[in-house]
């Protein structure tokens, strides 16, 4: 479904993708693990083109994302993304930060808009909190919100980039339970993860990045279990 | 103030001419700062711009414009432009708005460009990920949260611009302070109209300030609104 061909990418001088190919199946959750620094979230925001792309090609069902010709909101329309810092929109209330995206691209009424966003809040716990603001909601609250908002796009795929990274830790559990039951819903997953664990329980396939290549990659049970490469080996010992 | 022998009542018998000079001042004020927000505006978004043949024309504008006295300017329009523009040198109203736009355009379009770009990036991101053009992102995402940040530097600019606006007397352009200068003229007093001037500046920013102060306590700090806010504590 998504398929990226010999993907370069540098900032400037430094050439942070040497080099990726990778494809992923429709339903598929694809973890990515590896150091800091490794070229992980730019591969991500590669593929929805918050970075554009040195060389290389990458196609979304066959289409080509960086060809001029593509329309890149189209695109990322279908692609949803979390990030890091949640980054909620802290001027609008929560419903609102659900609905914009449908209303504004989808030019969904607001009736229609606002009926998926209360399912969608219920699906990730939070209908009660649909008229209180970003700020009045916790961390693991506010990602939630944003897998909400990003599924309200009725996305194809979605992006997530260290979703977890930045919450206390017992904030982490209630996010990854809500990536895990899209999961099981069949939602196709990128993710850029810390949590092994996730990694490793839900991922069907797991890939390994360093120094801006995939050094690495297979099912959980063949990463983990049985790691081939050395510096595969040497950054699952010290992260396991 | 013995010494000086003040005669109030000076102002008095000048006083239409005072407030014809305080409708002038406000009139160009008001036209110049609202001209130069829509102006400053979009010099602002094009000095965000990542296409280059955006960028470089608003940030030549705005760096010469800053760059110049706002008297030279004006002179600039009201003897030369307009005159070789239109074969005549057009009124003073014409001169001293088309002025105070231009120039106030050039530092709003700072304020604009500085709160845009105090935005976390990651705000522009999730909107663009979401698939809003830049545009819609702009409109619904950066703007509706930079504007609060503006509100103060904006102010600023106005009461700035209150007080810059007294150039145009060198126009002839009847405000407060041409007022004070015809007055002074004829009466062979300049201690009162100066004075009662500086007077009447003193309101019009003060009232200004307070107004400004008002509108920055509504929307400051908290994105909540006070309404939802209640409802909270209940
Ligand atoms: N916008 C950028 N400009 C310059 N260098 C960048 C930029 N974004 C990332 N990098 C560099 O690219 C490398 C990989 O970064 P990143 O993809 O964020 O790694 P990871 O997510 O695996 O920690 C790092 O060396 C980082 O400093
Ligand atoms: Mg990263």
């Amino acid at each position: 479904m998504i398929k990226i061909e010999n993907l370069h990418k540098s900032f400037g001088e430094l050439e942070v993708l040497k080099g990726i190919d990778y494809e992923i199946h429709e339903k598929q959750v694809v973890c990515v693990i590896g150091p800091s620094g490794s070229g992980k979230s730019t591969f991500l925001r590669c593929i929805n083109l918050l970075e554009d792309i040195t060389d290389g090609a990458i196609y979304i069902e066959k289409v080509k994302v960086n060809d001029p010709k593509t329309n890149i909101n189209e695109i990322r329309a279908e692609v949803g993304m979390v990030f890091q810092q949640f980054n909620l929109f802290p001027h609008m209330n929560i419903i609102e930060n659900v609905i914009m995206a449908p209303m504004q691209i989808r030019k969904m009424s607001r009736a229609n808009a606002e009926a998926l966003a209360h399912e969608l809040l219920k699906k990730v716990g939070l209908d009660s909190k649909a008229y209180n603001y970003p700020e009045q909601l916790s961390g693991g609250q506010q990602q939630r919100v944003a897998i909400a908002r990003a599924l309200a796009m009725k996305p194809k795929a979605i992006l997530f980039d260290e979703p977890t990274s930045a919450l206390d830790p017992e904030m982490v559990k209630e996010v990854l339970e809500v990536m895990k039951n899209l999961a099981l819903e069949g939602m196709t997953m990128i993710v850029v993860t810390h949590e092994m664990g996730f990694a490793r329980e839900v991922g069907d396939r797991v890939v390994f990045m360093d120094g801006g290549y995939i050094v690495e990659e297979g099912t959980p049970d063949e990463l983990f279990g049985n790691p081939r490469n050395d510096r595969t080996k040497a950054f699952l010992g010290k992260v396991l | 103030m013995d010494l000086l022998n003040l005669q109030w009542e000076v102002i008095w018998n000048y006083r239409d001419m005072f407030i014809r000079g305080v409708g002038i001042t406000l009139l160009l004020t008001l036209a110049g700062y609202c001209g130069g927000i829509v102006l400053g505006l979009m010099l602002g978004l094009g000095q965000v711009s990542t296409k280059k043949w955006i960028y470089w024309p608003c940030k030549i504008y705005v760096d010469l414009v800053r760059g110049t006295p706002m008297l030279v300017q004006l002179l600039i329009i009201h003897l030369a432009l307009f005159p070789t523009i239109f074969g005549h040198s057009l009124g003073y109203l014409a001169s001293g708005i088309t002025t105070l736009v231009l120039n106030c355009a050039a530092y709003n379009a700072e304020i604009f460009r500085a709160g845009i770009q105090s935005i976390a990036k990651g705000q522009m991101e999730a909107a663009r990920s979401l698939g809003l053009t830049h545009g819609q992102a702009m409109r619904k995402v950066i703007l509706p949260q930079a504007l609060r940040r503006m509100i103060p530097p904006l102010g600023n600019e106005f009461i700035a611009l209150l007080k810059d606006s007294s150039l145009v007397m060198v126009i002839a352009a009847p405000d407060i302070l041409y007022a004070s200068k015809v007055i002074a003229g004829a009466t062979f007093r300049p201690w009162e109209p100066y004075l009662f001037a500086a007077f009447l500046y003193l309101i019009l920013t003060y009232t200004a300030t307070k107004i400004i102060a008002f509108i920055e306590k509504r929307y400051s700090n908290s994105y909540i609104p006070r309404k939802a806010k209640g409802r909270l504590a209940r």
